[in-house]
C-alpha cells in the first residue's frame, strides 16, 4: 500500500461507515461473530464430535479462562463510562428501580426453572439455576432498540441486565465454584491488584498496559487461585483506568482520536474480544443433538415465563413501595423490556461454563440458544401491546 | 388294578412335569461356580410400570438357581416422581423378592434420578456420587458421569491407579460407546475418561442411558456393554454398526455376570426369561469374546 491510496481508503472507509445505519453497524460488530462460532460448533459436533471435543477441549483454557477476560473487561467498561455524566448509572439512586425489578427478574424464573426441570424428569439439571439469571446486554439492547428507539425503556432495560448478571455471577461463585474455593487468600492477593491499580492512576500512568499486565494479571491469578471465575479479572481493575468525563452512551464505540485510558483499551481490544466471541462461542455451543431431553425446555421456558413475570411482580411491589417508574415506562413497556431480558446468549454460555462437560451441560447450552426466542417474542410483544416505535 | 392305576397317575404327572421342567427351562451358559463372583446388571429400571416388575420376576427367578449377591445398577433408577412412596413402587417392591435374599444394589445415578438419592440406604452410595469397592478379585468404580466434574476425574485415576485387583470394572449411567438412534455415544466424556480407562487397564465398562441392550466389540482392549432397558425399552432403537458385537432392541432386558479367575462370563436375559446375548471375556492380554 502506498501513502496516497491511504487517505483515499480511509475516507472509503469512513464512508461505508456512515452509510450503513448506526444501529446496523452495531450488530455487525458486536453480535455476529459469536453466533457464527455456535452455529459452526454445532454443525461440527453434530457430524464428527471426535475432533471437535478434542479441539475445544484443547482451547477451553485459553478461551473461556483467558480470552474472555477482554470480553468482560469491554462489558465492565460499559458500565464503568455510565456512571460518568450522562450515563444511565448516574446519578446511581435511578438504578434503585432496575435493581429492585432484577430480584424479581433473577428470583422468579430460579424457582420455575428448579420447579420445572423436576416437571420434565430430569431433576439433575436443577443444578444449573444461576444460569437463567443471565441476559446477554448486547443482544438484549439491539433488540430492545428495535421495538423501542430511544426511550426510557432502554437505560432501564440495560440496568436490569447488569443487576441480574451481577447476582448470576454471585450465585455461581457461591454454588458452582469451578475450583475449591480459596476466597480469604483471593480477596488478599485481588485487593493487592487493586491497590496496584489505584496506585498506578494515583501516578497518573495513562497507558492501559501496565494495568492489563501488572494489576490485571494478578487480579486472574487471585480469581483463579480462590476458585472464582478468572475471566472477570479486569473487572475490578477497569475502573481504576482513567476515563471520559461524560458517557458517550451504551455500546457507543469510542472515537479512533479518543485519548483517555479506558478508551483507549477499548480501541485495541474491541475486535480481539470479537474474535474471542467467536471461539468462545465455537468451544461452547457444541451441543450434540442426541443429548437432549425434555428438560431442555426448562431453561427456556423458565425465563420466557419469569422474567417478564419477575420484573413485573418487583416493579408492582416498587412502585406500592413508593418508587417511581421511570417517565413513559408502564407496564407494557415492563412486559416488553422483560421478554428482551430473557435472551441469556454469551452470557448464558458463560454461566453453563461452571458445569463440568456432560449431558446437563448441553442441555443448558441448547436452553441457552433457545432463549433467542425471547428477541422475536420482544418485538411480537412491542407489536401487539403497541409499545416504542409500534404504539398508534 | 384300578388303584394301582390310580397311583401311577399321578406320579406319571409328577415325572413329566419335572422332565418337561428339566428340558425346557433355560439352562444359565454362566458356569455357576461356588467361589465365583457373581452379579447382576440392570440400567433405566425404575418405572415402576410393569415390565419392571416382569424383569424382576426374572431376576428372582434366576436367582434360585444362579445366587448372584449383588446387583449393579447403571443410572435411571427412578423416573417421575421420587417420594418415599415412589421408592416403594419402583424399587422395594419390584425388588423385594431379592432385597429379602440379602442382595446388596450398588447404584450409581443418571439423569432422571434426584441427586439426593445418594443417600438413599439401599442404594449403598453412602452420600457419594462416585464411589469404588472391592468384590473378590474385582475392583468396580460407580461414577456419576452426568457430572464429570474435575474433581472426579482426579478421583478415577487415582483410584484406579491404585487398584491392585485382578479385574478393573466401571459403570455408569452415559454409555462411552452405543448405537442406538436416540442418544447414542457420550464422545464427550468419551475423550475425558477413555484414556484414564486405558492407562489403567479397565477391562469392562457397563453404562446404561439407551433404553437396549448392546454388546460392543473391544474398544481400546476395553469391553463395553449397554444394558439401559431393565425397565424403559425402546424397540428397534439399534442401528448395529462395525463396533457392535451382538444386541437385542425387542423387549426389556438385564444381565447376570460372574467372574472366576481370568475370565468374566455374561449372559443378557430378556423379560421373558430368553437368553438374548451370551460369552466370555478373557483378562488383559488375552481377552477373547464368543
Amino acid at each position: 500500500m502506498t501513502d496516497d491510496t491511504r487517505p483515499h481508503r480511509r475516507l472509503r472507509g469512513r464512508a461505508l461507515r456512515t452509510a450503513v445505519p448506526r444501529l446496523s453497524r452495531f450488530a455487525l460488530e458486536h453480535l455476529l461473530l459469536l453466533p457464527i462460532g455456535a452455529a459452526i460448533a454445532l454443525v461440527w459436533v453434530n457430524g464428527a464430535p471426535e475432533s471437535y471435543y478434542r479441539f475445544t477441549y484443547a482451547i477451553a483454557f485459553a478461551v473461556n479462562d483467558v480470552a474472555m477476560v477482554f470480553f468482560f473487561a469491554l462489558m465492565a467498561k460499559e458500565v464503568v463510562e455510565s456512571t460518568a455524566p450522562g450515563g444511565v448509572l448516574h446519578p446511581w439512586r435511578r438504578a434503585l428501580l432496575p435493581v429492585v425489578a432484577s430480584v424479581g427478574a433473577t428470583v422468579v424464573p430460579a424457582l420455575i426453572y428448579i420447579w420445572i426441570v423436576g416437571v420434565l424428569d430430569e431433576p439433575m439439571l436443577a443444578v444449573g439455576w444461576p444460569v437463567s439469571l443471565a441476559t446477554d446486554l448486547a443482544v438484549s439492547y439491539f433488540v430492545a432498540r428495535q421495538v423501542f428507539r430511544p426511550h426510557p425503556a432502554i437505560p432501564f432495560l440495560l440496568l436490569l441486565a447488569i443487576a441480574s448478571d451481577a447476582l448470576g455471577f454471585v450465585a455461581l461463585a457461591l454454588f458452582n465454584p469451578t475450583r475449591d474455593l480459596h476466597l480469604a487468600g483471593g480477596a488478599l492477593l485481588l485487593a493487592i491488584a487493586m491497590s496496584i491499580a489505584g496506585g498506578l492512576r494515583q501516578a497518573g500512568v495513562k497507558s492501559f498496559w501496565p494495568y492489563l499486565i501488572g494489576a490485571g494479571g494478578l487480579s486472574w491469578c487471585a480469581l483463579y487461585w480462590s476458585g472464582l471465575h478468572p475471566a472477570l479479572a479486569l473487572v475490578p481493575i477497569l475502573p481504576f483506568l482513567p476515563h471520559a468525563g461524560r458517557d458517550p452512551g451504551f455500546f457507543v464505540d469510542a472515537p479512533p482520536g479518543a485519548r483517555d485510558t479506558l478508551s483507549r483499551f477499548e480501541i485495541w481490544w474491541r475486535y480481539p474480544a470479537q474474535v474471542a466471541l467467536f471461539f468462545f462461542g465455537l468451544v461452547n455451543a457444541g451441543v450434540p443433538m442426541g443429548a437432549l431431553e425434555n428438560g431442555t425446555w426448562g431453561l427456556p421456558i423458565a425465563v420466557l415465563v419469569g422474567k417478564p413475570l419477575g420484573i413485573l411482580l418487583a416493579a408492582g411491589v416498587a412502585v406500592a413501595a413508593g418508587l417511581h417508574l421511570p417517565h413513559k415506562v408502564g407496564w407494557r413497556e415492563l412486559t416488553v423490556v422483560g421478554f428482551s431480558s430473557t435472551i441469556g446468549f454469551s452470557v448464558g454460555l458463560f454461566f453453563c461454563t461452571a458445569l463440568p462437560p456432560g449431558q446437563l451441560r448441553s442441555e443448558l447450552s441448547m436452553g441457552v440458544l433457545l432463549t433467542l426466542a425471547g428477541a422475536p417474542l420482544a418485538v411480537l410483544c412491542g407489536r401487539l401491546l403497541r409499545v416504542g416505535r409500534f404504539s398508534p | 388294578m384300578v388303584s394301582f392305576t390310580r397311583r401311577l397317575i399321578p406320579a406319571l404327572v409328577v415325572i413329566a412335569a419335572i422332565t418337561s421342567a428339566a428340558l425346557f427351562a433355560q439352562p444359565t451358559p454362566l458356569p455357576n461356580r461356588p467361589d465365583s463372583l457373581k452379579f447382576a446388571a440392570i440400567g433405566d429400571n425404575g418405572t415402576g410400570d410393569q415390565p419392571q416388575y416382569d424383569v424382576a420376576k426374572q431376576m428372582a427367578a434366576f436367582h434360585d438357581r444362579f445366587s448372584f449377591d449383588m446387583v449393579i445398577m447403571l443410572g435411571d433408577n427412578m423416573y417421575g416422581g421420587q417420594s418415599p412412596a415412589d421408592f416403594v413402587t419402583k424399587f422395594e417392591r419390584p425388588y423385594a423378592t431379592l432385597l429379602r435374599a440379602g442382595v446388596k444394589f450398588q447404584a450409581s445415578l443418571g439423569n432422571h434420578d434426584r441427586p439426593e438419592n445418594v443417600s438413599y440406604g439401599p442404594y449403598n452410595m453412602n452420600g457419594r456420587r462416585y464411589y469404588s469397592y472391592v468384590r473378590n478379585n474385582a475392583r468396580f468404580l460407580a461414577l456419576d458421569s452426568t457430572q464429570m466434574d474435575p474433581a472426579q476425574l482426579e478421583w478415577i485415576e487415582n483410584s484406579l491407579g491404585s487398584a491392585r485387583e485382578d479385574w478393573k470394572i466401571c459403570y455408569f449411567h452415559h454409555p462411552l460407546y452405543s448405537n442406538a438412534n436416540r442418544h447414542g455415544s457420550a464422545v464427550d466424556l468419551r475423550i475425558l475418561l477413555e484414556p484414564i480407562f486405558i492407562r489403567h487397564g479397565v477391562d469392562v465398562v457397563f453404562s446404561g442411558h439407551d433404553h437396549v441392550y448392546e454388546r460392543l466389540k473391544p474398544q481400546q482392549g476395553i469391553h463395553y456393554f449397554v444394558s439401559g432397558s431393565a425397565g424403559q425399552l425402546r424397540k428397534g432403537n439399534m442401528s448395529p454398526t462395525d463396533q457392535t458385537a451382538a444386541y437385542f432392541d425387542q423387549d426389556q432386558s438385564f444381565m447376570l455376570v460372574e467372574i472366576a479367575g481370568a475370565d468374566m462370563f455374561f449372559q443378557a436375559i430378556s423379560r421373558t426369561g430368553k437368553t438374548v446375548d451370551s460369552g466370555v471375556i478373557r483378562r488383559q492380554t488375552t481377552r477373547s469374546q464368543q
